[in-house]
Formats: structure tokens, C-alpha cells, sequence
């Protein structure tokens, strides 16, 4: 079966290229404007994987991180944040905060799935 | 990307607009740390998202504005006049650089390298450094042909790595990626079962890698798990050192005496390994200035007689071995058992290493068959390929002996009455060649060996008028289509129409599958009409000794071969006595089963607890039940003579280490036989 992936960016142009490539690698796909939004998806569907921003308005990515990791079908869900080379502290935060790995931007697909591969199958 | 480019403009002169807004804010309220967080994230998500769709220079800038913020938001740097003026004359850049026309007007660049200027300026050091290591790392990438090259890699996962949602197995199935690596798994941190935190990590890894890949690209790999896990990736030789045998096997033989290899043992190894290559490289240059040729050999002939008594003496070696370990047992000898223990495990090892001699390739085999269909295609004048796969998979070679004869006959029958004449192949719009392909794998500890054609296919309707005419089934009983096929298989039963030299002479299937069975093997058919054939031959890897399951019903031991055993359950006896259809629920799933007492017509058990054999049968589950399992043993297969020849259900007997005897069943004919309510 496919797997489903949720993806967590306010930004509109980044949601489609991450859903492009990655329908494109036969996943499926759910887009989510913010960490409020995502929570909705993990109520009920079933979800292997979340990629999210840090930056969000609402609810950020290290907030939503948390959150998932307080809910017990989710607790040990890979997820994977999107971020900037210059942001080493904020990589630190996510990883405490329960995050499984990272994806620094600018990325080629190439580079999303090599990220991908490292935390599931 | 012209698509998302356009949503990416869109996007960012939305985002551009609100900076304006927010800017002008906090030119009212310059303190305000919730407006320049908002400020720095927009520039954070534009020099993200810009970099993405190939807008470089709003990279670049922007890059450099939000250090200007990073720093302002931090306290570094006061905002000031300056700094909000050269902000807002970024908002207009900004804009125009989102408009790839402008990149070519000069006039153009000259205002945005004197805005770059003026940003730059509002930073001072920190920057300097962190560019300097940007350009190191181009550097990087770009020295990356290399040789083969041999890497330790140590990896103990922080034991709590499950909870960040990593799965440490996909890490290691990514260093396979990268090259030939040598996996040695380490559980001997796994503390008692009452003991296991199932959420917790106690497995680690220590790998030998050989790759041309460097070291960064080895690292990048735990580079999610570096923080809280122990990974010590070195270096360990400039050459392939899997490919050194006496590497390879001296590393695998610590590893299974020390559970842990470490580095320094590594190291040692590999030197020991390279002294012995250089030492090898020199005595040959020696002989060969001395003028002697190389004289090392890497295969001998060896006369299969040999072979035959070496297997029997192993056979012998391993049924002492039984008699030993019970000795052991019996008897609590200090220091005994140990010794016992090695024994065992050592002959073993030699049973397996004997095996591995007597296997030759079926390749040796198949040129005959190839002569074969190439002359009889001839004779029949049709146009038929022989193809085959799988010609490196290996067999006993007496198997391979007694194979021969039945795959023959199978071919033949394929080549006359399978491959129709070209002309009805052209009517039937198949390609006029006709193909017989064949193709042998490994299935756990079976080997299987499919024989197929793309000729006409068998006509089911015509078998079941053949089978009632000739009285073997009754007219008005109902059969599968699978049941009708194996009808085939039965003495005296030949279909063709009319008999031709090659085969149909009545001597057909029935023939094969006896000459299969006594190799322990099994054939089954597969038709569709108008499409072809397929046969599959399931034979074992040996005929001598076998990994079994070691059972007792009522004082009887009897041993099941290890390979067809699935799981082992202990069940309630009033659940299988008090039950009408043979059912039992185990795991959630339904498993039918035959309670061996009652088969073999012995009287109900009494125990409380009666132990569940669960069996792949086909496609199936079935479940034996048996009165207690002993465990594994390894079982040296004796025929049972001559007066036994035709009974089914066992394959053999085999000596127990007390000398007494247990029979070896053969759990599909058996439960072929138990399932049979009617025979033909």
C-alpha cells in the first residue's frame, strides 16, 4: 500500500513541489497550512510520515512536533522538518522536541527522497 | 517548474507586501519583538523558498538581511535609522528582482550590487567565517572519485531512538547502498525477557564497508542520529579488503566468539591481512623469478566415491554426535556438556561444508536438454526455443542424477504435445516460434524447477471424459480444475490422441512423479488452455541429512522437517477434542488441523496441554497436533527398506542418540493423505 505523507508548510509554492515530487515517487500525499491544521489530518487518518516548516504562523513546527509526539498513535511517527543551512540551533530544538530528521532548503528532489529513505520505506 | 515558479512570484510578492506593512509598523515601534520576529521570518521563507525555484540573487540578499534581523533580533545590532532605510529600499529591489527581465539591464545590477553593499556593511564578522566555510565545502564535492576504499563503521544507537521515530534498520540498509558492506549485528545487550523494554534500542552494529565513497558521505548517513548515538566511522584500509579471504573469515570468526569486535581487533586484523598479502606477493615474485609457475590450485577432481563415503561418514559423525549430546545430558559431568556443545556445533559446520561439495550447478545438465529439444524440434518440424534461468542453482548431485530422466520426459511432452504446429500458432495469433522455458530457484530449503511451454495448453474437458471412460472418477462427480489436472499423474494415464515415436505410449506422468518422489520431491501441473503449460518440480537441497523437529506421540518419536515447520503452539486439549470441524483459532486466524493420535488410530490423549505444529501446507496453514515437541535435530536420513517402499507418509527413519529410531514424516503427503476423505 502507499504510504501517506503529511506536509506542513504555509507556503503554498512549497507544498506543491514537495507534493509534486513525492506523488510523483508514488506516495500519497495530505498538505496542511499549519501545525492547527496538520492536528486535524491526525485525528483519525492514518499517517506514515510529516514533514513539516518550523516557521508557521498559528502553530509552528516544533509546537506541532510536540504535540504528535504527546499522541500515542503518532508517538513514534518519522518526522522530518524543513529548514535553512544557517539555522543550526533550531535543529537542535526540533530534534529535542522529538523530531526524527531534517530537510535543508533549498532541496532537489533527489535530496528530499535521500532525506526520505532514511526514515521509511 | 514554469507552474510553481509562477505560484512562488505570487507568493513572494504577498509576502513582500506584508513586510512593507509590518516595517512601517515598526518604524513606530522599533522594540517591538513580536514585529521584527515577523520581519526575520519573512525573510527567512523568501530566502528559503527563492533558492528553491532558482531565484539565486533573492537568495543571496535576502540571505543577507535576515542575518541583518537574526542580529537585530538578538540585540546585536540597534535598529536604526539606517537599517529600516536600507530595509525598505529592499522591499522595492525585491520586487523588481522577482521579474527575471530585469536581470539583464545593467543599470539594474549597478542598484543591486550597491544595495548588497549597503546590507553588507550593516553586518560585520560574523559572516565573514561562515562564507569561507561555504566555499570549503564546494570544495569538497567535487574531489569525488576515488578508489575502492575499506571503512569500520561502529553504530550504537542511543537507546531510546525509537521514540524520535527512527528506524536504525533503514541507516544500516543505506550503508548498502553505498557499497559491499559486511553487516555484524550485536545483540548481546538485550537483557532478560522480563527485563526488555520493547520501546528501547539495545541493538547496535559494527560493519565493515568497502566503497569509493568518502568519508563525509558515509557520515551524512547518521547525520539525523549523530547527537545521541555512538557512531565511529574510521577508515581502515586504502584497498577492498572484503575481498581478502583471510579478512573476511578471521573478522567473522571473532565476531561470533567475541560478540563485539571493536576497533582496535579491526585494525589488527586488517593489518595482519595486508602482511599476508605482501608476504604472498612476494614468495610469488620469489617463484617466479626461480622460473616456477604459480602452483596454487583452486579446484581439484574429486572421485565421486570419495565424495559418497565422505557424506557417510558425516552421516555417521552426526548421529554420534546425538548420542553424545544425550550422554551429556544424562550424565552431569562438569565440562562435558561444553565439550558436547562444541561438537555439535562443529560437526555442524562440517555437515554443511560436505553438503556444499556434493551441490553441483543443474547448468551441467541442461546442455543435454538443449540438444534435445533443438533435435526433436527438427524431427516434428516446429519452429522451439529453449530457454533457461537459473542455471547456477545448485542441487545434490545424486538428485541431479535422478532428475535428469523425468525433466527429459517433461520436455519432450512439451515439445510434442504442448508447442502446437507453427501454422495453428500463427491462426492462434501466438508468435510462430514456440518456447519452453525453464527456470530453477532456491525456495528456503527446497529448490524449484519450473518447466514451462506457450504451447496449446491441456483441455481439462478432455481428461475428465478420459478419466470417466476409463473408469477412474465417477461421471457425476463434481472436481476442481486442479484435481482434473493431477489426474494425469495417474498410472496408465496418457491423453495425446495419437501416439507418436517421442512420447504418448501410456508411459507418461505417473512415471515422472514416481521417479520425483523417490528423490523426495513433488510435481505439480498448471494449464490453461491455449496458453501453455507450466510444471514445477519442488525438490529438497539434499537427500541426506535434514534439520527436523523432533517429536513424540504416545512413546513414538518421529521427526518433521524444520523447513515446512511454521510456528509451535501449546493449546488447551478440551479445544481440540471438543470440536466438530477441526478448527482452531490461533493468532486470529483459523487453522484446520488433524490430531495425529487420531490419524494414526491411537487412543485419545490425556494430557492438558497439547502442542500445535503448524505446518505451510500449499498456500495453506495446517495444524498437527502432537503430544510434546523435544526441538531440533539434526536427522540423518536411513531408508526404510524395501517392505516400506510404498507407504506415504514417512521418507525415512533416522537413529536417535539413545539408538532408538524415529521415523521422519513427510508432513505434505501426510496431510495430503489425512485430507483425503475419498481416493480415486
Amino acid at each position: 500500500m502507499a504510504r501517506t505523507i503529511l506536509i506542513v508548510d504555509d507556503s503554498e509554492s512549497i507544498r506543491e513541489v514537495v507534493s509534486f515530487t513525492l506523488e510523483n515517487e508514488g506516495y500519497n500525499v495530505l498538505v496542511a497550512v499549519d501545525g492547527k491544521d496538520a492536528l486535524k489530518y491526525l485525528d483519525g487518518k492514518s499517517i506514515d510520515l510529516i514533514i513539516t516548516d518550523l516557521h508557521m504562523p498559528e502553530m509552528d513546527g516544533i509546537e506541532l512536533i510536540k504535540e504528535v509526539r504527546k499522541m500515542p498513535t503518532y508517538q513514534r511517527i518519522p518526522i522530518l522538518f524543513l529548514t535553512t543551512e544557517s539555522q543550526t540551533s533550531r535543529k537542535m530544538e526540533a530534534k529535542d522536541a522529538g523530531a526524527t530528521g531534517w530537510i535543508i532548503k533549498p532541496f532537489v528532489p533527489a535530496k528530499l527522497i535521500a532525506a526520505l529513505n532514511k526514515v521509511i520505506r | 517548474m514554469d507552474n510553481f515558479k509562477k505560484k512562488f512570484i505570487e507568493e513572494a510578492t504577498d509576502l513582500i507586501e506584508g513586510l512593507e506593512k509590518n516595517l512601517l509598523a515598526l518604524e513606530q515601534n522599533p522594540e517591538d519583538p513580536g514585529l521584527i520576529q515577523q520581519v526575520f521570518r519573512v525573510m527567512h521563507t523568501l530566502k528559503g523558498n527563492s533558492s528553491m525555484f532558482g531565484f539565486d540573487l533573492i537568495d543571496h540578499y535576502t540571505h543577507d538581511l535576515e542575518t541583518v534581523y537574526d542580529l537585530v533580533r538578538n540585540k546585536k545590532l540597534k535598529l536604526t535609522r539606517e537599517v529600516l532605510d536600507v530595509t525598505l529600499s529592499s522591499v522595492d529591489h525585491l520586487k523588481l528582482l522577482l521579474d527575471e527581465n530585469n536581470y539583464n539591464d545593467p543599470d539594474f545590477l549597478t542598484l543591486h550590487n550597491a544595495l548588497v553593499s549597503r546590507v553588507s556593511k550593516l553586518i560585520k564578522v560574523e559572516t565573514v567565517s561562515e562564507n569561507s566555510n561555504e566555499s570549503d565545502q564546494g570544495k569538497v564535492s567535487i574531489q569525488e572519485i576515488q578508489e575502492e576504499k575499506t571503512f569500520f563503521i561502529r553504530f550504537i544507537p542511543s537507546i531510546g531512538i525509537f521514540k524520535n521515530g527512527t528506524n536504525p534498520l533503514y541507516l544500516i540498509d543505506e550503508i548498502h547502498s553505498l557499497g559491499n558492506a559486511k553487516v555484524f549485528v550485536h545483540l548481546n545487550k538485550i537483557p532478560l525477557l522480563n527485563e526488555i523494554d520493547p520501546l528501547l534500542c539495545y541493538t547496535y552494529w559494527e560493519i565493515i564497508l568497502v566503497t569509493n565513497h568518502n568519508y563525509a558521505d558515509i557520515s551524512d548517513i547518521f547525520i539525523f542520529v549523530e547527537g545521541e548515538s555512538t557512531i565511529q566511522i574510521q577508515s581502515i584500509a586504502e584497498d577492498n579488503l572484503l575481498d581478502d579471504d583471510y579478512f573476511v573469515s578471521e573478522i567473522t570468526r571473532i565476531a561470533k566468539i567475541q560478540k563485539d569486535i571493536g576497533l582496535a581487533t579491526v585494525q589488527k586484523i586488517a593489518e595482519d591481512a595486508k602482511k599476508r598479502f605482501l608476504q604472498s606477493k612476494a614468495a610469488t615474485i620469489k617463484r617466479d623469478k626461480v622460473g616456477l609457475k604459480d602452483t596454487s590450485i583452486s579446484s581439484i577432481r574429486v572421485s565421486s566415491e570419495k565424495l559418497d563415503s565422505l557424506m557417510n561418514l558425516v552421516s555417521e559423525l552426526v548421529t554420534t554426535q546425538a548420542r553424545l549430546s544425550l550422554f551429556a545430558e544424562q550424565n552431569n559431568i562438569p565440562g562435558l556438556t561444553g565439550i558436547s556443545e562444541n561438537v555439535q556445533k562443529l560437526s555442524r559446520q562440517l555437515r554443511d561444508t560436505a553438503f556444499s561439495i556434493v551441490l553441483i550447478p543443474i547448468e551441467n545438465m541442461l546442455t543435454r536438454f538443449q540438444r534435445l529439444v533443438r533435435d526433436l524440434s527438427n524431427e516434428l518440424k516446429k519452429d522451439v526455443v529453449f530457454v533457461t534461468e537459473g542455471a547456477d542453482t545448485e542441487l545434490d548431485k545424486t538428485i541431479i542424477e535422478s532428475l535428469s530422466d523425468p525433466l527429459m520426459h517433461i520436455i519432450r511432452n512439451s515439445l510434442d504435445h504442448g508447442i502446437e504446429e507453427a501454422q495453428e500458432r500463427i491462426k492462434r495469433g501466438k508468435p510462430k516460434q514456440g518456447k519452453i522455458s525453464l527456470k530453477a530457484f532456491y525456495s528456503g530449503a527446497n529448490v524449484h524447477i519450473l518447466i514451462s511451454d506457450d504451447g496449446a495448453g491441456i483441455d481439462t474437458d478432455i481428461i475428465r471424459e478420459k478419466a470417466v471412460s476409463k473408469g477412474i472418477i465417477p461421471p457425476d462427480k463434481k472436481f476442481t480444475k486442479k484435481e482434473i489436472l493431477d489426474l494425469v499423474f495417474i498410472p496408465g494415464f496418457s491423453t495425446a490422441k495419437k501416439v507418436t515415436d517421442v512420447s504418448g505410449r501410456g508411459v507418461g506422468m505417473d512415471v515422472v512423479k514416481r521417479k520425483i518422489a523417490d528423490i523426495r520431491g513433488e510435481v505439480e501441473i498448471e494449464s490453461e488452455l491455449g496458453v501453455g503449460t507450466t510444471i514445477t518440480i519442488k525438490l529438497p537441497l539434499t537427500l541426506s541429512i535434514i534439520d527436523g523437529l523432533l517429536i513424540k506421540v504416545e512413546e513414538t518419536h518421529y521427526v518433521i522437517p524444520l523447513s515446512s515447520v511454521d510456528k509451535i503452539f501449546a493449546v488447551e486439549r478440551k479445544k481440540i477434542y471438543e470440536t466438530f470441524n477441526n478448527v482452531l483459532v490461533l493468532e486470529g486466524r483459523q487453522v484446520s488441523f488433524f490430531n495425529i493420535r487420531r490419524e494414526f488410530g491411537l487412543p485419545d490423549g490425556v494430557q492438558d496441554i497439547e502442542q500445535v505444529i503448524v505446518i505451510n501446507y500449499e498456500e495453506n496453514r495446517v495444524g498437527l497436533i502432537v503430544d510434546t515437541v523435544i526441538g531440533e535435530y539434526q536427522a540423518v536420513l536411513k531408508p526404510l527398506g524395501k517392505h516400506y517402499k510404498k507407504q506415504e507418509m514417512v521418507s525415512g527413519a533416522t537413529i536417535l542418540g539413545d539408538g532408538s529410531i524415529a521415523l521422519v514424516l513427510d508432513t505434505n503427503k501426510i496431510i495430503k493423505l489425512f485430507s483425503k476423505i475419498e481416493n480415486y
